[in-house]
């Protein structure tokens, strides 16, 4: 049996590249056939995209791309420069958390937190979209995503529970709130 | 002189304090009271113990045991800032990349790497000669090296490894290395195991079974074996074909190995049983275990595909060791399925018995396991295929041939329901197929046949706390069973499925569990207050660090986010098996309480010694310590603890945990030996289509007893989880080998897990048996879940359609050629007018009903009674409870070696026993 393998090297040239990666612009020199989720994981430093099957049929390096989810292991970085990327470092603003990030903690969506950016993404888009999504828009958005832990009910849960969030207004908790006192039962 | 008294141990009155307050401040310090309705009866509280008391009920402050509660680390996980195996970026770190065979079976003649080792940026290469030494999970099974030595057993199998600047020259390298190969003949019918060979995967020397590629062989026999065919009226015989399935787990495997400057090695690697790679790099680097320190990252999955030493982690620490760089190496899809170690591809055939009482006057099973090119847990896993299935049902007789033959394929190892899945799956729809047979309904047969509690299986498991009937009862009724069952139009079906499985192997591997406990924790608080918990449980997602710290801060009446719980590296954590066998919430929360028991009773001492009240009334609730009787007379946790550690410093504990003597002395007793087991029933309701064969599962009612849910949170995610993962296996999920032998579905494109849109609803049931030996209660909930939801599948699909599958995946295509098969069968046409089945209850239905009822009551008297006899399988045969049956009757047989009777004409596995032991040839 041969095995022909392709030469890797030498590689692409490189060239350079401009994106806003969660609100903060970078300007680097990239490999002109560099795939998105490489640059980013591995040249911008959003290690929260992870690679889980780099055939685009796992969903965990879903990223958004102006506001609309895309699988990072499919896209060529050169495909979207000078856009806006959105990764799960970005969706929480400064301690306050997203909802859905908040959810997915309370309610179990996430279990070993693998596919959990992907799906985070995701559902930030579907939520941002339609603040009020029913059952079957719930699947049809997350249905590119893979969970092997939770059977994806509890995740189902925290999109339910992060809309009610939205649509109520509800306060999202600080996670920098007081933490407990060893010290307690002295009040002022 | 009152008042003076009353300020002897301080009242809560605020700003009236006589001193100081040390510590902490803060705005929210009032202590929270006692949560009653969390408190059990037996403490004066609220909570009703329908099951009894608990040795840890007195620990209970009602603060975060049995309340669901979000895994401690999830907001890493959720904002990205979790790092797994790949996310360990080291400065000056070097890519590492493998070179694999691409033949079944071969020897290696030569490999150049002179023209990869000019390449500009390629650092170092290694190949088999820079490790020599053995290695394998099992002691007694080391048969793996990190890279090949002469001979490569199966598609995959690494033959050497690059380190390089970057990925594109270190894959530039692994093509310029140029590697001879001699092709062997190779193996791919695990029946070809069975044969002799001329050049066998393996060699174990005088251990070798006849020239055959045989890695595994049990024989058990147990009970009334020869009078199985005289008491039968109904037997059930099935061959069943279960394919391999992976766990796929998201994280694709990786390792990053560091040499620090003072020559010790630490590795980052996504794993579950860090210890087990400690003692492995140990022997393959030849180096002291002290002078290497495994740091477990973040774990993206582990479902037993993580549990073994593997050959990538050796591969990065040589690497390393060679370049002087930090080394990471990362896997892509494809070879995560060349690692493989997942579920077993079995040839099972199934006998089933039932005597005209509707007893179940006999098991024989056969299992024939693909164990592909190493042993792995293999050993373990042989036996698990049928010593798992001798509960919960009391059965007249056990018969069990299993063997695992090495092939050219992947290695299978451990995967969630480690070797029990597949046989169980047989034995549960056998019963439905026995059920039909004595026309009864099929959980009144389970209902009427079921162990007591405390008591011991036929091949001597003590099995202490059963939840079985209760799981049962709830799903049936839940589900609306007797409205459905058998009455559904076709195409619409409802089927039953138990489960039972070891919650932690009562045997370490490594040590004498006389000598050595099975899981240790250390606990230091200093003065700020925090706990710091050190275990060395592997937290793979499932929760585990939670459910410790839960522990700890359940005795110490303390809230969670004051325990850190640090369970990374084994420089700081106490030996720890890992996670693997359930075992991890059973020993080492076990563990953990003890540790806990010794700070909390230091905590009280220090109170009695600031209160003067006497230590038998206090009690811990919130952040206090307080009377009992006079909730006001306390102190705050800061307070005692300050009170503790004057003149010694921070407070450490340490606690243990280890099994009680178990099981019996035939060889092979400890396998599948567990200080407790967990049960579990669930109902499935299937649609099948009979004109595309296309199977869909819409609702599981899944119960399962955990003993208690400590974090219910957790546990239902287990359950809910554990639907997903067996529903793949059941429906589509399977590695497909060629006809050449190669595997055709190395992604997660072809090969399928269940996405959002097959998932059924999951009702999750929790039932909470009381374990007297388990953690506050506790028995496992993470792997023992899996197993019914397959028969329930089965059983719900011959409901709807009337076809028993004996191959899973059950995938469309079987399924219609399995409907265009019965259609001819019947003569009929369209699919559409197939008969679906029904039931008409014979009369043995109302006896196995009235039994049923008994045994209630007989169950609820042995569970809640502390003073109980013995009861050994048997009683139901009218055998004495409480002797073991093989010493009151000579037909009672316990054997574990083949009779010349049997070896005239054995079943497939069987065969393995015609070869002969090399070492015992001339015998």
């Amino acid at each position: 049996m041969t095995v022909v393998r392709l030469p890797m090297l030498p590689g692409a040239e490189k060239t350079p590249w401009a994106a806003s990666v969660n609100g903060k612009d970078h300007s680097i020199p990239i490999e002109s056939n560099a795939i998105l989720l490489d640059v980013l994981r591995d040249q911008v430093g959003n290690l929260g995209v992870k690679r889980g099957c780099d055939l685009g049929t796992c969903g965990c390096c879903a990223v958004l791309i102006d506001g609309q989810p895309r699988l990072s292991c499919l896209t060529l970085a050169r495909e979207v420069e000078k856009s806006e990327i959105t990764t799960v470092e970005g969706l929480s603003d400064g301690h306050h958390l997203h909802p859905i990030q908040e959810t997915f903690a309370e309610y179990g969506g996430s279990q070993c937190g693998f596919c959990t950016p992907g799906f985070l993404v995701v559902i930030s888009a579907l939520l941002e979209e339609n603040p009020q999504p029913s059952d079957a828009e719930i699947k049809t958005a997350i249905e590119g995503n893979l969970c092997r832990c939770t059977g994806y009910q509890q995740i189902v849960d925290s999109v339910r529970a992060a809309s009610e969030i939205l649509v109520a207004g509800k306060v999202i908790q600080n996670s920098t709130d007081q933490k407990s006192d060893p010290h307690p039962g002295f009040g002022e | 002189m009152a008042e003076k008294k009353d300020m002897v141990g301080y009242r809560q009155q605020p700003g009236k304090l006589p001193f100081t307050r040390p510590g902490s401040g803060g705005k929210n310090s009032f202590s929270e009271p006692r949560d009653e309705s969390m408190i059990p009866a037996s403490q004066g509280g609220e909570k009703n113990q329908p099951w009894g008391s608990h040795r840890h009920d007195e620990l209970l402050s009602g603060r975060v045991i049995g309340k669901p509660t979000s895994l401690i680390d999830s907001k890493w996980k959720v904002t990205g800032q979790a790092h797994y195996g790949d996310d360990i970026r080291l400065p000056g770190e070097l890519i590492g990349k493998i070179v694999r065979s691409p033949h079944h079976y071969a020897k290696v003649l030569s490999i150049d790497a002179t023209k990869a080792l000019e390449l500009p940026g390629v650092i170092a290469i290694s190949t088999g000669a820079d490790a020599s030494q053995k290695f394998g999970v099992l002691p007694v099974t080391k048969d793996e090296h990190a890279m090949a030595v002469e001979t490569v057993r199966h598609v995959g199998d690494i033959v050497a490894c690059v380190a390089a600047e970057n990925e594109m020259t270190a894959l530039e390298a692994v093509r310029l290395i140029d590697v001879e190969y001699e092709v062997l003949e190779s193996i791919h019918d695990m029946k070809d195991g069975l044969k002799d060979s001329e050049k066998p995967i393996h060699d174990r020397g005088e251990y070798h079974i006849g020239e055959a590629n045989i890695q595994k062989r049990v024989f058990q026999e147990f009970g009334d074996v020869n009078g199985i065919q005289d008491n039968a009226i109904a037997s059930h015989k099935s061959n069943w074909y279960f394919g391999g399935v992976n766990h796929a787990a998201t994280e694709p495997h990786a390792a990053v190995a560091h040499w620090d400057p003072s020559g010790r090695l630490t590795l980052y690697t996504p794993q579950q049983v860090p210890h087990y790679v400690h003692r492995a790099l140990a022997d393959v680097l030849e180096i002291p275990m002290h002078q290497i320190n495994v740091h477990r990252t973040f774990v993206g999955g582990g479902f037993g595909g993580k549990s073994d030493p593997f050959p990538h982690e050796m591969c990065a620490a040589i690497l390393a060791r060679k370049s002087g760089r930090p080394v990471r190496i990362t896997f892509d899809r494809e070879e995560v399925y060349w690692l493989n170690r997942g579920r077993h591809p079995s040839h099972i055939e199934m006998n089933l018995h039932a005597d005209s009482k509707g007893r179940l006057c006999g098991i024989e099973t056969d299992a024939l396991i693909d164990g592909g090119a190493f042993a792995s847990f293999g050993h373990v896993t042989t036996y698990y295929n049928g010593v798992l299935h001798t509960a919960p049902y009391e059965i007249g007789a056990f018969h069990y041939t299993g063997a695992r033959v090495w092939t050219n394929k992947p290695a299978s190892g451990a995967m969630r329901g480690h070797g029990a899945v597949n046989s169980r799956c047989a034995v549960e729809v056998g019963i439905d197929d026995l059920s039909e047979q004595l026309s009864v309904d099929p959980i009144t047969f389970r209902l009427a046949n079921l162990l007591p509690p405390h008591s011991a299986t036929i091949t001597g498991f003590r099995v202490t706390s059963i939840g079985m009937r209760e799981c049962l009862e709830r799903v049936k009724e839940e589900s609306g069973w007797d409205e459905k069952f058998r009455k559904m139009p076709l195409g619409r079906g409802i089927g039953i499925g138990c489960g039972f499985f070891i919650s932690g192997s009562g045997l370490p591997i490594h040590w004498d569990p006389n000598k050595f406990p099975h899981a240790t924790v250390h606990l230091k608080i200093d003065m700020d207050g925090g706990v710091t918990v050190h275990t060395g449980a592997a937290d793979i997602g499932q929760g585990s660090d939670t459910v410790i710290a839960q522990s700890v801060a359940e005795v110490l009446g303390l809230p969670l986010d004051m325990i850190r719980v640090r369970s990374r590296d084994t420089d700081t954590s106490p030996v720890d098996l890992g996670s693997y066998s359930s075992r991890v919430t059973f020993m080492n929360a076990n563990a953990a309480i003890s540790a806990a028991m010794k700070i909390r009773q230091e905590l009280i001492e220090a109170t009695v010694k600031i209160t003067e009240a006497p230590a038998k009334k206090l009690v811990i609730g919130d952040r206090r310590i307080f009377r009992k009787d006079d909730p006001a007379v306390g102190v705050s946790y800061l307070e005692a603890l300050h009170k503790a550690q004057e003149e010694r410093g921070a407070l450490i504990a340490s606690g243990a945990y280890r099994t009680p003597p178990m099981g019996r002395a035939h060889k092979g007793a400890a396998a599948g030996l567990a200080p407790a087991y967990s049960f579990s029933a669930y109902v499935a309701e299937v649609e099948v289509d009979p004109e595309t064969g296309q199977t869909k599962v819409h609702k599981v009612w899944a119960a399962h007893d955990c003993g208690k849910a400590l974090n219910p949170l957790a546990v239902k995610g287990q359950i809910i989880g554990s639907c997903h993962m067996g529903m793949g296996q059941v429906l589509s999920e399977e590695m497909r080998y060629g006809r050449d032998g190669h595997l055709m579905n190395p992604d997660l494109l072809d090969y399928k897990i269940p996405s959002i849109h097959e998932m059924p609803n999951v009702i999750p049931i929790i039932v909470e048996s009381n374990d007297p030996e388990g953690p506050f209660g506790a028995k496992e909930a993470g792997e023992g879940p899996l197993l019914p939801i397959l028969p329930a599948v089965c059983n719900a699909v011959y409901d709807a359609i009337g076809i028993r599958t004996h191959n899973l995946p059950i995938t469309p295509d079987k399924m219609f050629k399995a409907i265009e098969k019965k259609c001819k069968l019947l003569g009929i046409d369209d699919p559409l007018n197939l008969p679906s089945p029904i039931i008409e209850h014979s009369e043995l239905q109302s006896t196995l009903k009235a039994r049923a009822k008994t045994h209630t009551q007989r169950d609820i008297d042995r569970r809640l009674n502390d003073d109980i006899e013995a009861y050994h399988n048997g009683a139901l045969f009218g055998m004495d409870p409480t002797i073991p049956p093989d010493e009151v009757d000579e037909k009672w047989t316990v054997s574990v070696l083949p009779s010349k009777e049997y070896l005239s004409n054995p079943r497939l596995a069987g065969k393995a026993w015609l070869h002969t032991e090399r070492r015992r040839r001339g015998d």
